[in-house]
């Protein structure tokens, strides 16, 4: 009786306790102290982060994950970056470019293998064809291009990213940024910094005392204002690092970490602990540690429907609360770091979706206690954090908001109603989903169970009636507030008065009495396919205002996801003969 | 059955019909394919484009492959959206009962009538313009999006010049139009929708202007465009007449800039073609503008301009400073910053729109009547609940 009582405490604790061990500092890498390297604050995108943010934004554009292995052991992007910036000749060894395209491949004179990750090394001597297929792919509006020439532009581009990042600190093919210093009258040199001002792709020296908080430098232009007598501290220290680190000194390498971190605490202190807040929210992974609670809180739920229900149940229910938590805590961390609402892009909204449904599924359990709220909750959480973990491939996932969009209040009211909106709607869909596979495993034992869900799924839909409908016109009034339209009929707008209508739909053809329970469940399934075009199909559309995530590669995804839900609908339809009917129902 | 009992049984099925919750499930159905198609559209016809044919529409209409004609083949949404209008205003009316319980469902559904009432307002009554303005310049006119003018200037005297305007709309139809107030009439020999000019080529066919830069000039009709960022190229053949006697065919077209003229009773006219304008009382004066982005990057952080507002009639000079989701609303009409050429110039759009506060006041009866009902449900089920 006291484990029953107990086991979802523990459970959620365990859980809790292990997210936070995760989030733990790694050990130096062969005595280097790459923690504090990454903690570093540079200025890319408009805005502050710290290097490790940096490297493994970059490492997810160029290869899609954010660690690799190489001669037996794994590389973090804290390592990778460093081996990048000093000592390129190691990094270029490195397999970190990921091509799947055959046909890319072919360009470059490889077959398609198991091997997709190849190195700057293999790629360079292609480079003037990769380039020539990239510029014509280029000429190409980009909802036009084919497949090879989608793949090639993209290629390309990151091949430029990686090209800039190895020369930002310092030109690849030279000696190393003291050399550099030291001969840094001569007209040679002066050519040098010109390239290294062009190529840069962040700026690691913060502004001094009295200078204008967005005065970031990058290193040709404090070398440049060195020559003219305005010597940056920081330059020298990143000299220091740079040959510390080629040279394989970690001491010394540690030293100048140090002294830079102590240079930034007392000339830009809010952006150095800015940085370091960032870095434990990037080391924390608070969404891929709730990923995994949420899947194990789902299947523990599972299993608790063929075994020991009384204290699996409960268990299951104390690792969602857990999962809830980590989720919260690390969606609070974004709204502060970013000093932005909730929502802000496509990632964050994923991760905003997921969180709402948690949240909603809590309740319903708390109302019904039927562990059905737990599973939908946990089901619905961990796929939305499965999208939005897909969805940060693109890099930064706290990118600045354009001019346009640069609205606190729209964004904290339009954008987080349209979301619950949707987190409404694929609630209800998801109960509706586990209706159907409930009836057709377990059959209809329990009576009280089904008019349960019906009633969920009926109360979940007014919900994100009442959210998508005001959200929707928070929109249009927004839009009438910002480019004098109330209505457009741009797609995201089309998308989102999609869903409202549907749901006005669902309950009016209830009211009236033209669908029951079997018909209710299966348009609430509909609605998931609704809502995954509003959500994702229109920005595949290419046109429009709100076409801020263009998107390719989840095209497929979509369709899948929209046949598989049309699939489950028949099933949810199927004449009786096909419901299977347990003993105990006979 | 006489024709009376007839006629109110008649009259009944149409009141049953009306007030259907039938009817709604079916134009909320038809309305959910018509977003769906107008969405999907718009890749190929642009948003104007697509919004003509399948929502500001009665009817859809649609030409098979090949055909000439046209077949109706969808009701539009123009059609759907009144039959929805209708049919909840009659539901309102017929089921209308005093009461809470249906009170909240009551401001919900009136705040959707207004809601309807309003694009059907802004679809046929608003109309957009632009304003383009140079920092230090001052500008007291609109310009249209799309529609294109042709406009005869009499620049005889030096310090004011004496304009005269025809809308392209007027040259499509064709005939001999008087300038009024002018000693002038315009014959328009052909109006062409969208053009390319080029220079003519010694194996060209001649040209059909006689004088003027069109005698130089080869002209290709293209197809009219309907995406929104492209404009169509307008252009005319005109025979300016006076005093009985024609001063030649001329080529006007938004694509030539130079400006042609002739003369007549010592008087100098010039032709041309352009952006219709609309003058408006006041003058707006550009002071600053400003353009930021994110340092490092290109992403736009901020535009917005500083505008000095001038009304002489009703004694008026203030400054404004317009910027993203801070229009100026004055007279009417509201001025949205909505882009920028350069450095130096402003573009703002310019929205007349009567209804625009519909919407507003739509929002605030439809999230009030929800959350009222929304509350009253709760009770209701909680109170049977714990019953």
């Amino acid at each position: 009786m006291k484990l029953t009582k107990y086991l979802p405490w523990i459970a959620g604790l365990v859980a809790l306790v292990a997210t936070l061990v995760m989030a733990l500092p790694a050990s130096n890498v062969r005595g280097f102290d790459l923690n504090s390297f990454g903690s570093l604050p540079v200025l890319e995108g408009g805005r502050v982060k710290p290097l490790n943010s940096l490297a493994r934004n970059s490492l997810l554009v160029i290869r899609s994950q954010q660690s690799f292995r190489f001669e037996d052991r794994t590389i973090q992007a804290d390592e990778w970056l460093a081996d990048l910036l000093f000592r390129p000749q190691v990094a270029d060894r490195q397999p970190v470019f990921v091509i799947n395209d055959p046909d890319v491949l072919g360009l470059v004179g490889l077959q398609q293998t198991s091997v997709r990750y190849f190195s700057f090394e293999t790629l360079i001597p292609h480079i003037e064809a990769i380039e020539r297929q990239a510029q014509a792919a280029h000429a190409i509006e980009a909802p036009k291009r084919d497949r090879f020439q989608n793949a090639i532009e993209n290629l390309y581009s990151r091949m430029i990213l990686y090209h800039r990042l190895r020369n930002t600190i310092q030109l690849a093919d030279s000696p190393g940024l003291a050399l550099e210093l030291s001969v840094a009258g001569n007209p040679e040199a002066m050519t040098r910094q010109e390239s290294m001002i062009q190529l840069a792709f962040f700026r690691p020296l913060p502004p001094l005392a009295g200078q204008s908080q967005e005065a970031w430098k990058n290193t040709g232009e404090a070398m440049r204002a060195r020559s003219m007598g305005m010597i940056h501290p920081g330059l020298g220290l990143f000299a220091q690092l740079g040959a510390a680190y080629s040279g394989g000194d970690a001491a010394a390498f540690n030293r100048a970490v140090t002294d830079l971190r102590g240079l930034h605490l007392a000339n830009q202190p809010t952006a150095q602990n800015q940085a370091d807040s960032e870095l434990r929210f990037n080391r924390a992974q608070p969404f891929y540690a709730g990923m995994v609670i949420y899947v194990l809180a789902l299947l523990t739920l599972f299993v608790s429907w063929a075994w020991k229900r009384e204290l699996l149940q409960p268990a299951a229910f104390g690792l969602l609360l857990a999962g809830s938590i980590v989720h919260t805590v690390g969606l609070a961390s974004r709204i502060i770091l970013q000093g932005r609402p909730p929502v802000t892009n496509l990632y964050s909204s994923a991760v905003f979706v997921g969180w709402a449904a948690v949240i909603l599924g809590i309740i319903l359990e708390r109302i019904y206690r039927k562990g059905f709220g737990t599973a939908v909750a946990a089901a619905a959480g961990f796929g939305s954090l499965i999208v939005a973990h897909h969805l940060a491939s693109d890099g930064d996932t706290m990118e600045m908001m354009r001019a346009v969009l640069d609205s606190n209040f729209w964004l904290a009211t339009h954008v987080v109603a349209i979301t619950i909106g949707y987190s409404g709607t694929f609630l209800a869909g998801t109960i509706a989903l586990g209706y159907t596979l409930r009836k057709h495993i377990v059959g209809d034992a329990d009576k009280e169970t089904t008019k349960a869900l019906s009633g969920m799924v009926y109360g979940v839909i007014c919900f994100a009636l009442l959210f998508s409908f005001v959200g929707t016109v928070l929109g249009g009034i927004w839009a009438d507030q910002s480019w004098g339209r109330f209505w457009g009929w741009d797609p995201k707008e089309n998308g989102a008065l999609l869903i409202v209508l549907w749901n006005a739909i669902i309950l009016h053809a209830r009211w009236a009495g033209y669908v029951r329970e079997r018909g209710i469940m299966a348009m609430a399934i509909f609605g998931n396919i609704i809502t995954s075009l509003s959500w994702f199909g229109v920005n595949m559309l290419g046109v429009g205002l709100h076409s801020y995530g263009f998107m390719d590669k989840a095209f497929w995804a979509l369709s899948i996801f929209v046949a598989s839900q049309l699939l489950l609908m028949g099933l949810c339809l199927a004449p009786p003969m096909f419901w299977k009917r347990l003993p105990s129902a006979k | 059955m006489t024709l009376n009992a007839n006629l109110s049984h008649l009259g009944k099925r149409i009141r049953t019909t009306l007030t259907s919750l039938q009817l709604t499930i079916t134009c909320l159905a038809l309305l959910i394919a018509l977003v769906f198609l107008c969405t999907i559209a718009q890749v190929e016809m642009g948003t104007l484009g697509a919004v003509n044919t399948y929502m500001r529409s009665w009817v859809v209409w649609w030409a098979p492959k090949g055909f000439t004609f046209q077949l109706p083949v969808f009701p539009g949404g123009a059609l759907v959206g009144f039959v929805l209008t209708a049919n909840l205003t009659a539901a309102l009316i017929a089921r209308f009962t005093f009461g809470w319980q249906k009170a909240g469902l009551w401001v919900v559904h009136s705040g959707l009538i207004l809601l309807v009432a309003g694009e059907f307002v802004s679809g046929s009554m608003q109309v957009e313009h632009r304003m383009v303005i140079r920092e230090g310049e001052t500008v007291n006119f609109l310009e249209s999006y799309r529609d294109t003018e042709l406009v005869v200037r009499d620049v005889s005297d030096p310090g004011y010049e004496n304009v005269f305007t025809v809308p392209a709309t007027r040259l499509a139809k064709g005939g001999v139009i008087p300038l009024k107030g002018s000693p002038l009439s315009i014959r328009v020999n052909r109006y062409y929708k969208n053009v390319a000019l080029s220079p003519l080529a010694p194996e060209d066919h001649a040209p059909l202007a006689t004088r003027g830069v069109g005698a130089t000039v080869k002209l290709t009709e293209l197809q009219t465009e309907s995406a929104d960022n492209k404009m169509n190229q307008t252009c005319a053949l005109v025979e300016p007449l006076g005093g009985g006697q024609s001063y030649g065919i001329w080529l006007v077209s938004t694509l030539l800039g130079a400006p042609q003229s002739f003369i007549h009773e010592g008087r100098t006219y010039v032709l041309s073609m352009r952006i219709q304008r609309q003058y408006l009382p006041y003058a707006l004066t550009l002071k600053k503008f400003r353009h930021d982005v994110y340092p490092g990057t290109d992403i736009p952080k901020n535009f917005s301009s500083l505008v000095r507002l001038e009304n002489p009639g009703r004694n008026e000079d203030r400054e404004v400073l317009i910027y993203m989701n801070q229009p100026l609303r004055y007279q009417g009409r509201t001025f949205y910053q909505s882009g920028f050429e350069g450095d130096t110039i402003t573009i703002l759009q310019v929205v007349q729109n009567p209804g625009w506060l519909l919407p507003y006041i739509s929002c605030v009866l439809v999230t009030i009547g929800l959350l009222f009902h929304f509350i009253v449900s709760l009770r209701r089920s909680m109170s049977r609940r714990s019953a």
